[in-house]
């Protein structure tokens, strides 16, 4: 396959980039999650 | 779940058992995507190889437009006093958050890809420039959503910069109709809704197309989730404040 790597470099910063932003919204959920009680979280 | 010592429950965060599977669906797609992308789809007669890149370039690109038309449309319904909820303005934030980094995902790729078939990362072309602004546009929407105000002002500044900046998207697209750009013509979101490219590159964009779609409908419900708590926290600590400055009003310590 001709330009892998650049191929690969746009897939990976996609994915990854993906990856981390999901990653950053969990962890922001979770760490809101644990000071609230459950009545402010209507879908617990 | 467990109870911790201040009382409060700890659930699993902004996480449901329809979000995981949501979650799971959007995974596999994604790995039908690379399986599609990088080793089922041909190379293409001009351009080889790189228009490999084309299937997380274009639906990058299509999913920031949804993103910011679903942020427009959540503004507008905040304008109309009888919609108007605070429940649209979170629906416009978290997806104007997502739509930003969609929009980082085109450029990136856009780039590289250029990089491939121009001999260079940038140019100054109207559909890289226009695409640009978008991002800098919706930057400053989320700029202006972190300033200090109360909930509904900072809703009502919110909702008319996203509507502003929602006039970039139709330009954006149509922009290498418009004026002479490096940038080729659409192929598949034609006017004479005729795509030009070949049945398994055209299956295999709908595949990105797809997976993207459901990364951004997971994303959407968990920052949707992630702004209601953080609204509840805001009034807890406006309640805290109340109940501080009422305690020293009377001499009493809270």
């Amino acid at each position: 396959m001709n330009d892998l790597g650049s191929i690969l470099l746009g897939y990976g910063l996609v994915l990854g980039g993906m990856a981390a932003y999901a990653w950053s919204v969990i962890r922001r959920g979770r760490r809101l999650a644990a000071r609230l009680p459950d009545e402010d979280k209507p879908w617990a | 779940m467990s109870i911790t010592s201040t009382g409060t429950t700890e659930v699993a965060g902004t996480g449901t058992r329809a979000t995981r599977v949501l979650g799971l669906l959007a995974l596999a797609g994604l790995a039908w995507l690379v399986a599609f992308g990088l080793l089922i789809s041909p190379e293409d007669e001009v351009q080889g190889d790189a228009v490999r890149l084309m299937y997380v370039h274009v639906p990058s690109a299509w999913l920031a437009y949804l993103a910011f038309f679903v942020t427009a449309v959540g503004s507008i319904l905040y304008l109309i006093p009888r919609t108007r909820s605070l429940a649209w303005d979170r629906v416009a934030g978290a997806s104007a958050e997502i739509g930003v980094v969609f929009t980082a995902f085109a450029l990136v790729t856009g780039m590289v890809w250029g990089r491939i078939t121009w001999g260079f990362y940038w140019t100054w072309d109207a559909r890289l420039t226009s695409t640009a602004l978008l991002f800098v546009l919706f930057l400053g929407y989320l700029a202006v959503r972190r300033l200090q105000a109360s909930p509904d002002v900072r809703a009502k500044r919110a909702a008319i910069v996203g509507v502003v900046a929602f006039i970039d998207v139709p330009i954006v697209h149509m922009s290498v109709q418009w004026w002479r750009t490096l940038h080729q013509k659409p192929t598949v979101a034609r006017l004479d809704l005729d795509p030009q490219i070949d049945g398994i590159m055209l299956f295999s964009l709908f595949v990105g197309v797809a997976a993207f779609t459901l990364v951004y409908v997971w994303l959407l419900v968990h920052r949707m989730r992630v702004a209601v708590m953080e609204d509840a926290l805001d009034d807890h600590g406006l309640e805290v404040a109340i109940a501080e400055r009422q305690a020293e009003a009377t001499g009493v310590t809270p």
